[in-house]
């Protein structure tokens, strides 16, 4: 392994995986079945899904994207317009959602790593995506609401009259997508993204095609988030331009960075903990200071970038070692 | 067709603009050029500096641009600060954290003004530099055509400064080649904290303009950001004349985008014109050396 | 393909300027297969420049650059690589939060697609330049600059080269390390059949080490020879003690 995972080795990540899954499965129970609790539930787990996509382009990589909520936003338009307009499902949308954003993510990256658009230039380039794609929402839709047609329970519009349905479909997404990160870790592409992002001009002197390994890396990016899309749509029940949130895609590289480049465990804790702390100041302050959360991440990020810029990875690997210390003195 | 006096009249505004956005990007190219570090929060130090003004202005009853008296050297110690407490830091650090941490900058900033503020803007009570200027059928508002001069006069100040001073010509040797300026016996600290302390100081001083004839928002540094890092990516590595020529240009393609498609795909026409640049520029100006 | 003896890499004539500046011009040279070839001169002599023209991070301006009797000219560095140069680095590049295995994996994984077997290949490349292996789970940032450089030289010999462009590798090394690194390349030159050309400023390690040596000076060519011929050359000894001290 290039990094200890919180629980190490292929076979502890199968465990770890079902242990998730078995905890994830039962929250619903554990919160009582309470519509905005399993509601939350359903926003914590999509954004981890989200930085354990975002992982494998600015974890490993490297590169600051910051235009996750962009793709997942133009997934979840493909989606839900064309439930709403065409009656399609998203069994087929959400694909097809993929499909746009990975599309997009090619014409962009190709000429952005074509003509080494890198790391700051690289943040500020996605950042002007989002905008640009939001803009162009703007011009054709206004800000129109296009709402999602109600359903009490259809598996085929994917519209239910309670949370706990997608709540589970986004579970199920999550650990696929943390089953990815894991497979990716091990694999070539991950050795070779991981040397990118340590030092790109070493890594091109060991004989590896940074572009094109770039663009595999965006590439699966986008296509996670364009995906998960559709039941953001169906989660929220609207598409409109406001989905194409630039702070809910910083607030992502941030969580990304905050758990610690690369370390599933430590962005997966970073996601979680930080999206339930923000519903909590949300629920707090939110009235009397909007963006209270956003001035808190940036507390944050400033800390972690000076004194731990290995955020909570660090913290998990001090602890293992304590651990591996008690265990073995006894 | 257009109206000559008209076309004259858009030309002439978005070469005052145009000098005032390479008076906000100086900074920002300064410091990019000597440290390597795109402080994405520049934008938000103009906010900060729009509201600082406001406050200043409002309180003492002045007109904003005497307070730069104030307002510039406050500023110039706050960039040394910042630079102290953020930015020395992660110097050495992978790009992604120093640009992780000036994002967070950016997000604290904005947010506290957010929160204290709120989002309505605020302007300031008086001006001297209201009064338009006619000349034959153009209308130039006076407080443009300051901001405008003294942008001029402060590029040329801060060009004269790199050349002709003793700091300057170690400036420009750190943003050459680090090592070889301190085997030179260059104090490369100093050149550091100076130089952030000196592009943060032009920031309050471009608010102090700004003020003339707008208001504070917690979105101006939004604005005034991304003009900063399109400027920079277009030309800002060719010392004050680069920032000059780029923000021209940009001033005049966006006073007459603004007059003739609309003011609302003013942002999006920036943005797109950000990404062509930063694809059409030559691939050895960017990244690490 | 190239018989021992015969040139393994053809430079002729190449030029690049920055600017105004000419670093390299109109430098031809060969390099022979599996021979040890010294490349000195005085700082700004263009030694660094012209591996970089060779290994496609810059592209000359004039000239072409021939390996294996095929043109390998302006080629992008990941291919140059896939032909078979490699080279190391004159200011460590380490992979700080990769293990050391994980690190010469990287190189492996070039021409070993499974990553098993490229783990394998890093342990076993890893072993031969002598890098303990007690040390391999150490991070990039963990380790010594001699280990460092003996990482370095494991990451470049894992993707396979047949010519190893060596950069002020005894560069901040002390007598004793140089010693064990100039052994190491002579076991890389005898036991693998790479053929190496080493740029280096520490004359006591390129000259006991080469058979051949090129001096170049000012961007040109201006001796070849064994280290004895070009020791006592007239034009070298000018072009050093010439130019400001290093």
């Amino acid at each position: 392994m290039i990094k200890p995972v919180a629980l190490l080795g292929g076979r502890s990540a199968l465990y770890s995986i079902i242990a998730i899954a078995i905890a994830l499965a039962l929250i619903p129970l554990v919160l009582g079945y309470n519509m905005y609790y399993v509601y939350l539930a359903a926003q914590v787990v999509l954004v981890t899904t989200m930085v354990l996509a975002w992982n494998i382009i600015g974890g490993y990589a490297g590169q600051l994207d910051l235009a996750s909520s962009g793709y997942m936003a133009l997934g979840g338009a493909v989606s839900g317009l064309l439930l709403a307009f065409y009656n399609v499902t998203p069994w087929l949308g959400m694909p097809l959602g993929a499909l746009t954003a990975a599309g997009l993510a090619f014409l962009i990256g190709y000429p952005t790593f074509r003509f080494g658009v890198k790391e700051v230039w690289y943040a500020l380039s996605t950042a002007a995506l989002v905008v640009i794609l939001q803009r162009v929402f703007w011009l054709i839709y206004g800000s129109t609401e296009i709402y999602m047609p109600v359903h009490r329970w259809s598996w085929y519009h994917l519209r239910f009259s309670r949370y706990e349905p997608l709540y589970y479909m986004l579970v199920v997404i999550l650990l696929v997508t943390l089953w990815l990160n894991i497979r990716i870790k091990n694999s070539k592409l991950g050795y070779y993204l991981t040397a990118i992002g340590e030092d790109e001009l070493a890594a091109e002197a060991l004989g590896i095609d940074t572009r094109r390994y770039k663009l595999y890396a965006l590439l699966i990016y986008a296509s996670i988030l364009g995906f998960v899309g559709g039941i953001y749509v169906n989660l929220t029940s609207i598409v409109s331009f406001r989905m194409f949130d630039l702070w809910l895609g910083i607030v992502v590289a941030v969580m990304g960075i905050i758990g610690g480049l690369g370390s599933i465990a430590g962005v997966f804790m970073a996601a979680v903990i930080l999206r339930t702390l923000e519903e909590y100041l949300r629920s707090m302050f939110g009235a009397t200071i909007p963006g209270i959360h956003l001035l808190i991440y940036g507390l944050l990020l400033i800390v972690v970038g000076v004194l731990k810029p290995e955020g909570f990875a660090g913290f998990l690997k001090y602890f293992r070692r304590r651990l591996a210390r008690g265990g073995s003195g006894g | 067709m257009i109206d000559p006096a008209y076309a004259t009249q858009i030309l002439i505004n978005g070469v005052l603009m145009g000098l005032l956005y390479s008076l906000v990007a100086l900074g920002l190219a300064l410091i990019f050029g000597v440290m390597d570090i795109i402080n994405f929060a520049h934008g938000d130090f103009v906010m900060l500096g729009a509201y600082l003004t406001f406050l200043i202005a409002t309180y003492f009853l002045i007109d904003p641009t005497v307070t730069i008296a104030l307002t510039v050297p406050l500023f110039f110690l706050l960039g040394i600060a910042v630079y102290k407490a953020i930015i020395k830091p992660v110097l050495g650090a992978e790009p992604l954290i120093q640009i992780a941490v000036t994002v967070g900058l950016l997000m604290f900033l904005r947010n506290l003004a957010l929160a204290i503020f709120h989002a309505e803007p605020r302007g300031v009570p008086y001006t001297v530099f209201s009064t338009p200027i006619t000349i034959g059928p153009i209308t130039i508002p006076l407080s443009r055509a300051v901001a405008g001069a003294v942008s001029l006069a402060v590029l040329y100040i801060v060009h004269l400064l790199l050349t002709r001073t003793r700091w300057g010509i170690a400036v420009r040797a750190t943003a050459d080649d680090r090592e070889a300026a301190a085997l030179m016996g260059i104090n490369v600290e100093r050149v550091y904290y100076t130089t952030f302390g000196l592009g943060t100081a032009l920031t309050a001083l471009a608010a102090a303009l700004i003020m003339t004839f707008s208001r504070a928002d917690p979105y101006l540094g939004l604005l005034y950001g991304l003009l900063s890092w399109v400027i920079v990516a277009m030309g800002g590595l060719g010392g004050v004349v680069g920032v000059l020529a780029s923000g021209l240009i940009l001033g005049i393609i966006e006073s007459f985008g603004m007059s003739l498609v609309s003011t609302g795909a003013r942002e999006l026409f920036l943005y797109v014109t950000f990404l062509v640049v930063l694809w059409v520029r030559p691939r050895g100006l960017f990244g690490r050396r | 393909m190239v018989a021992v003896g015969s040139a393994i890499l053809s430079v002729r004539n190449v030029t690049k300027r920055f600017g105004g500046l000419v670093a390299v011009n109109r430098m031809s040279m060969d390099v022979r297969s599996n021979e040890m070839l010294g490349l000195i001169g005085p700082n700004g002599a263009g030694k660094t420049t012209l591996f970089n023209c060779i290994t496609g991070v810059y592209r000359p301006d004039e000239g072409r650059v021939f390996f294996e009797g095929r043109e390998i000219t302006g080629l992008p560095p990941h291919v140059v690589v896939r032909r078979g140069i490699a080279r190391t680095w004159q200011k460590v590049r380490p992979f700080k939060k990769m293990t050391v295995l994980d690190a010469v994996t990287v190189g492996a994984l070039l021409k070993i697609p499974s990553v098993e077997s490229a783990k394998e290949r890093a342990r076993e490349v890893l072993e031969f330049v002598g890098f303990p292996k007690e040390k391999f789970a150490r991070l990039g940032s963990e380790i010594t600059l001699i280990e460092h450089k003996l990482v370095d030289l494991a990451r470049a010999l894992a993707t396979g080269p047949k010519l190893l462009l060596l950069d002020e590798v005894a560069a901040g090394l002390r007598p004793h390390e140089m010693d064990t690194l100039a052994k190491v390349l002579l076991r890389i030159r005898d036991e693998l059949g790479v053929t190496m050309v080493i740029v280096e400023h520490v004359m006591r390690f390129v000259m006991n080490l080469s058979e051949r040596i090129i001096v170049m000076h000012e961007g040109v060519k201006i001796a070849e020879g064994t280290p004895k011929e070009v020791a006592s050359d007239p034009r070298v000894i000018e072009a050093y003690l010439g130019t400001k001290p290093v």
